[in-house]
């Protein structure tokens, strides 16, 4: 049964695109106070400002690093500043940070921020970057390694090994546009997409198309977390951390644990049943499936894993609908880093808020009706890592 | 080199000379003696001498039992080729000149499996599993990266 200890009371997030004359320190600022608005509380009762590293942005980080959060958001009784980082996971490793703040009984509120913006930097800089966060300095990327040469590999080794066809991998691109379609946040909230668009589109690493990868943006959410026992009293909605696991593998994807493309799922599916176990439910109690998704392929390894599926046939599970908007395994509400905008460290965290706003039925035309529970995952660097968390807007009772 | 294209690149994208100075491998001082093979046009790998792990890429010491007592044994040469991906556009501009090119992850009989490039091949003959064979590209004076290509009937 869930020992639910912790819980989200509010969460904040501005659009995410190209906004160039928004300064990650105004998206910081503005995602704060967002978020201590929504969950009702004063200012001056958090008691704790974490923020996720910017991963390209060297002058956040050193501001960040010595203050400047809790300063300029006039966090009057802050004790306690820290930045964590570990690349896609960050929103979970930053959570754990949290968790271990208010079990110390140091303060009752922590305010958790995350804020990037890619516009600052040009195109070379930013795929320079990100060849470097998948892969090897000294093994890989002298052979002109990038991050998306990195899913592409997966990708066609994927298709190989598991008979999925790139229409179904396509298909998992047009499922995450119709849900940013229906968020105001989203960056591509306001364009359609079709199958048809996504394969005509230029090839960038055989056999991913331009719209297959994500699209680097600027942009920020943040939430406030508290005890469950605290929530209760001070949340009409808390969203309660029900159950939660992690496991890590390797650096270079050369290093997988499980080696097979198609036998990734041994990996990921123990730690998301795990997360069930501790949580005390399983795959037939979601109402949502929080999937990171940084490139298709991310989606489907970890839609294999969940335990709604046999793996290797996430792409006909997505094909179907059954995914999208309507269907019986909605997933990846917000329209992840492919159709909400990939932030860096971020994709977990848009997912992660975009799960709290569907518990509390504040998610808009994006809302999956009577949404109890969820469950969320995130990972990072060249699929390094897997966290799976299981949330609720209600503590199950035990099983009889 | 085309020049004309990297003209066009800088006056389209802004870029610098130095950008298309590619990145080479900084040998660490374990990774040394891989390098120093490579410029030899030998293909290496790191064995633990106490409980035979061989570690690719080769760290400070074995990542199965600790030991620091290791030998570098030659490989065969042969892989196979497990998965890869055909760059197309969007790779850093100091590799702009190569597009096309295959990266791809080949396993070694040894055991390890690498992030390599595979030359010598139209990338529409690709396919899953087959044979593959080192080849040695001196890039630098100091640098030799070991590559791979189909191995001919």
């Amino acid at each position: 049964m869930s020992k639910a200890e912790f819980a989200i009371i509010g969460t904040g997030e501005v659009p995410c695109g190209i906004y160039p004359n928004r300064s990650e320190f105004e998206i910081a600022y503005r995602v704060a106070k967002l978020a201590i608005a929504d969950a009702g509380i004063n200012k001056n009762e958090i008691g704790a400002v974490l923020n996720a590293a910017h991963i390209m942005g060297a002058e956040f980080n050193t501001e960040a690093f010595f203050g400047r959060l809790p300063e300029a958001i006039g966090a009057k009784n802050c004790k306690i500043i820290a930045t964590t980082i570990s690349g896609g996971g960050s929103s979970f490793s930053i959570r754990k940070t949290a968790e271990g703040i208010l079990r110390s009984g140091e303060t009752d509120y922590v305010l958790v921020i995350h804020a990037q913006r890619f516009s600052q930097f040009t195109a070379n800089e930013q795929i320079n970057f990100f060849a470097h966060a998948g892969s090897d300095l000294e093994w890989e990327v002298p052979y002109g390694m990038t991050f998306n040469a990195l899913a592409a590999m997966m990708t066609q080794g994927y298709m190989a090994y598991t008979g999925t066809t790139i229409e179904q991998v396509a298909s998992v691109c047009v499922a995450c546009r119709k849900w940013a379609n229906l968020q105001p946040n989203a960056m591509f909230r306001d364009k359609p997409l079709t199958v048809e668009d996504v394969l005509k589109s230029r090839v960038v690493a055989y056999p991913l198309t331009a719209l297959m990868c994500n699209v680097l943006a600027d942009g920020g959410c943040a939430y406030v977390m508290t005890t469950a026992e605290k929530a209760k009293k001070v949340c009409s909605r808390p969203v309660y951390v029900l159950g939660e696991a992690s496991d890590f593998s390797h650096r270079s994807i050369i290093n997988f644990k499980t080696r097979n493309i198609d036998k990734m799922y041994e990996f990921f599916a123990p730690v998301a049943q795990k997360a069930y176990e501790r949580a005390g439910l399983g795959p037939k109690d979601m109402d949502i499936f929080e999937v990171y998704g940084a490139y298709p392929i991310t989606s489907l390894m970890f839609l294999d894993s969940l335990g709604i599926v046999e793996p290797g046939r996430a792409g006909a599970l997505v094909e179907s609908g059954a995914t999208s908007p309507g269907g019986k395994y909605p997933a990846s509400t917000n329209g992840e880093a492919m159709s909400f905008g990939h932030t860096g460290t971020g994709v977990g965290f848009a997912i992660f808020v975009e799960g709290v706003r569907q518990l509390q039925g504040k998610a808009g035309k994006a809302q999956v009706k009577d949404a109890r529970f969820l469950i969320e995952d995130c990972g990072g660097g060249a699929f390094m890592d897997a966290h799976f968390t299981v949330l609720g807007n209600e503590i199950p009772s035990p099983a009889l | 080199m085309d020049l004309t294209m990297r003209e066009k690149l800088k006056q389209k994208m802004g870029c610098k000379d130095e950008d298309f100075i590619k990145p080479l491998p900084v040998a660490a001082p374990w990774s040394k003696p891989f390098w120093d093979a490579a410029r030899e046009h030998r293909l290496t790998l790191k064995k633990c001498k106490v409980c035979g792990h061989i570690d690719h890429p080769p760290y400070l010491y074995c990542t199965a039992c600790s030991s620091e007592e290791a030998e570098w044994i030659q490989a065969s040469g042969k892989a196979t080729l497990y998965a890869y991906a055909v760059n197309v556009y969007g790779v850093p501009f100091a590799f702009m000149e190569d597009l096309p090119y295959v990266l791809a992850l080949v396993d070694l009989p040894e055991g390890p499996r690498m992030i390599s490039s595979i030359v010598g091949c139209d990338p529409k003959d690709l396919r899953n599993g087959m044979e593959l064979e080192v080849v040695f590209d001196d890039v630098s004076p100091e640098i030799t990266l070991p590559k791979w290509k189909p191995v001919s009937n």
